[in-house]
């Protein structure tokens, strides 16, 4: 759960203070994950090198697909990251051998750092790191010059340019990083339950993530963290009512959301701490 | 005082329409020159040119001395030319005092507290001499008409400009609104910063400019002292049936 | 040869039904800027009516099609009103609507999901089954022959486009821009309808075949342009095409032909966003 939470904040810097609308966090997630489990064995490279590597390919990819987008309108990136997933997970289920298939891969084991093995508990400390890392790090360029660039390249691009902001760089810029930090993410994913496989990062949890982040309150960290805990843990509350239909309970919500109180629940609390 | 910016021979043609023609003018620090012509006349056209906004077909524009025809807005944002919007462009999502940091982006380089904590305390200064004082917190979509027009100018300000360029700045204001503006662009002239104005309100221009430029039709009919601009018969020619000067 | 033909044939058929569901959206983009992902879901709906109304009570197939269709112009029109003019009302960005659709996108598919077992559903096609094809032609043309017209020679025609151009000049000329609107959406329902209930007997009625068609859709329009009638449906042919060739004659595993469409619309984005035909200006 803690993860969600890690993608939510990211997702929310790209989506809620830049103002892109992207579908291939979750892609990225996966790109992670897979390319850290690839290199490490399948080619057998170490561990560091390994997560470079994954970093890496990350932002490669992350390049390929905001600069071009970077120059047209918003939705031709939405449209461009939606095509990448679908097309990752169809990569993923093709990719026999190398991935997996649509089995994915499973029974590896992270080796030993340091000559520790991290498991349980120990792990869960690494992932609440990871957390924290994150949150610091967007905050910290929340609060800076490149945050304020983005948000106002989000509410009006063109007077944005006008005040000195390269708007496309920054739009790259911003895609990039949160790209790799869900790329991150993955790798630290990879590990948790010891398998990966295509269905989890496909274009459904993309939605769910753009929903979590709608509910919970767009551009507001705490909004975003809220929106990914409610939604990780409404399925679990609502079982006994509507059983695996939970999606259309995030529906209704999102919808609910965008209708009602834009500012989402985030929104909601200020409102009330007045 | 010196040129600031010099415009050479400046052609716009969109298709078949040619809507700046051969124009040349100067603008000198502290000086105010403004530009007037009737509808249509190009001035938007020149205004966005300069701006960066799309590419002239012909001609040159100096920026101290360096070319900057063709770069990109925020390029020529940047070398310190900046602009306020005719239709007011606040950024909605953030407050009016972030708005104005903003227009400071170009100043800062290195990301540290102090420097973010000057740049406050230097837009709030800016956010007070506009005339705002009391609303840098305030919400954008909370302000008035008149109110967003001085955010404007409060954020072209905050990036500390050579040049000013202000798109119609007295459309939609109220006689006491316009006094006040007349007031702040006379002051920061007074700060030998360069402003170039247009605008299609007389009344407003000709005591506040201290040089005119005249457009009609693309090319530029008369350039001087506003008496000798208020005095010239091609450009009341120019204006009349739409709006005649008072002699 | 005759395999070529008939996989032109095949290829002409799918390449109809992307055309269909592209001419969905444009109908909805080009009065209100909207993109609407719902699309696919609309299709899907229209083929779990053509289920229930054609195989469960065995309706003839032209009353079970135009009840179908009928009910898809009320679903756009409930759409429109729900998630779409509250938003427009309030003045929010064109952002807004576009995710409050998948907002809509996601119920839809779930309620479908609830109220039918997960298996897929046969829809029936009344003649031979070898004529599917030529009719889902047949159809299309006509319909975009028809949506041509529209544009072209009538008067609401023209004030769609006057919407597109520019929203407050035709609000200005007395436009009713809600009405617009509405029969916007409700147009884009009943053709995304159409797509739907011809491409069903093909691949059967199933709750997951929403995304997928409004992704090859929306591809089809970035392939042909969003400017014109026309675009919509040479694009989805040339996709179709492409799709159906490239998995025939070249070298790759199957499950590779999900990812033409994507591949192109990466390419297309990236290479000639405004598509292959310009509007008329």
């Amino acid at each position: 759960m803690l993860l969600w939470v890690t993608l939510a904040l990211g997702y929310n810097f790209l989506f809620g203070i830049c103002g892109q609308v992207s579908f291939s966090h979750f892609a990225f997630y996966g790109i992670g994950a897979y390319s850290v489990v690839i290199l490490l064995f399948q080619l057998h490279v170490p561990l560091p090198l390994a997560i470079l590597l994954g970093v890496a390919i990350c932002v490669v990819v992350a390049l390929v697909v905001a600069i071009p987008s970077a120059r047209l309108e918003g939705f031709y990136l939405a449209l461009a990251t939606l095509a990448l997933a679908q097309l990752f997970v169809v990569l993923l289920n093709e990719g026999g051998e190398v991935t997996g298939g649509t089995g994915g891969i499973a029974s590896y084991r992270l080796p030993a750092i340091f000559g520790m093995q991290l498991r349980g508990p120990w792990y869960t400390a690494v992932i609440v790191a990871l957390l924290l890392a994150t949150y610091f790090i967007l905050r910290k360029l929340d609060h800076s010059w490149f945050g304020r660039a983005c948000r106002a390249v989000r509410d009006n691009p063109e007077a944005a340019a006008a005040m000195g902001i390269d708007v496309a760089r920054t739009k790259v810029v911003a895609f990039t990083l949160t790209s790799a930090l869900a790329g991150i993410a993955g790798m630290v994913y990879a590990f948790v339950d010891n398998t990966v496989n295509p269905p989890i990062f496909g274009v459904e949890n993309a939605f769910l993530l753009l929903f979590m982040v709608i509910v919970g309150g767009s551009g507001r960290h705490a909004g975003a963290a809220i929106g990914a805990v409610l939604l990780f843990l409404l399925p679990f509350w609502l079982a006994p009512l509507v059983g695996h239909h939970h999606v259309l309970v995030f529906g209704v919500l999102m919808l609910a959301a965008i209708l009602l109180q834009p500012k989402g629940l985030i929104g909601i609390w200020d409102r009330f701490s007045r | 005082m010196g040129s600031i910016l010099e415009v050479r021979n400046l052609s716009k043609r969109f298709g078949g329409l040619t809507a700046v023609s051969e124009l040349d003018f100067e603008v000198r620090e502290g000086e105010i020159l403004g530009m007037i012509g009737p509808n249509g006349a190009g001035k938007s056209t020149t205004f966005n040119l300069i701006a960066g906004a799309y590419p002239a077909s012909s001609g040159e524009v100096f920026f101290k001395r360096e070319p900057i025809l063709g770069l990109p807005p925020h390029q020529i944002a940047r070398r310190g030319i900046l602009r306020t919007f005719q239709h007011n462009r606040p950024f909605q999502g953030m407050s009016v005092l972030d708005n104005v940091l903003v227009g400071a982006h170009r100043l800062f380089n290195r990301n540290t507290r102090d420097e973010e904590t000057a740049r406050r305390v230097r837009a709030q200064e800016l956010i007070e001499f506009v005339g705002l004082g009391d609303l840098a917190q305030a919400d954008v979509g909370t302000l008035s008409f008149g109110q967003g027009r001085l955010l404007e100018i409060a954020r072209a300000l905050a990036g500390e400009p050579r040049l000013i360029l202000f798109d119609e700045p007295a459309a939609g204001l109220a006689p006491a609104e316009l006094e006040r503006l007349a007031e702040i662009i006379r002051g920061i002239a007074a700060r030998g910063i360069a402003v170039l104005l247009i605008e299609h309100d007389m009344h407003f221009l000709l005591p506040l400019a201290h040089r005119v430029v005249v457009l009609n039709f693309g090319a530029k009919i008369a350039d001087g002292l506003p008496d000798e601009i208020r005095r010239n018969p091609a450009v009341m020619d120019a204006y009349l049936g739409s709006h005649a000067p008072h002699p | 040869m005759q395999d070529f033909l008939e996989l032109a044939v095949s290829a002409a058929a799918s390449g109809c039904i992307y055309g269909l569901i592209a001419l969905a959206y444009l109908l909805m983009i080009r009065p209100t800027g909207i993109i609407n992902f719902a699309v696919g879901e609309w299709a899907m709906v229209a083929a779990f009516g053509g289920y229930v109304l054609l195989t469960k009570y065995e309706l003839p197939y032209p009353l079970g099609m135009g009840i179908v269709l009928a009910f898809m112009l009320v679903v756009g029109w409930l759409t429109e009103r729900v998630a779409v003019r509250p938003l427009v009302e309030k003045g929010a960005t064109l952002l807004a609507p576009i995710l409050a659709l998948l907002g809509v996108l996601v119920i839809t598919r779930e309620i479908i999901s609830i109220s039918f077992p997960p298996d897929p559903h046969t829809v029936p096609f009344p003649f031979e089954i070898q004529y599917h094809k030529y009719f889902i032609i047949g159809v299309t043309f006509a319909v975009f022959a028809g949506a041509w017209l529209f544009f072209e020679k009538t008067l609401w025609g023209k004030s769609f486009e006057a919407v597109a151009v520019n929203r407050r000049a035709a609000a200005l000329m007395g436009i009713n821009l809600s009405r617009v609107t509405s029969l916007s959406f409700a147009a884009g329902a009943a053709v995304a309808g159409l797509g739907g209930l011809l491409v069903s007997p093909n691949i059967s009625a199933h709750y997951l075949m929403g995304v997928p068609l409004a992704i090859q859709g929306f591809t089809a329009l970035v392939i042909g342009g969003v400017g014109r009638v026309e675009g919509a449906l040479l694009g989805g042919l040339l996709l179709a095409f492409a799709e159906q060739f490239t998995v025939r004659y070249a070298p790759i595993p199957g499950g590779f032909a999900q990812g033409v469409p994507l591949l192109f619309l990466m390419i297309f984005l990236v290479l000639r966003p405004t598509g292959l035909l310009r509007a008329r200006a």
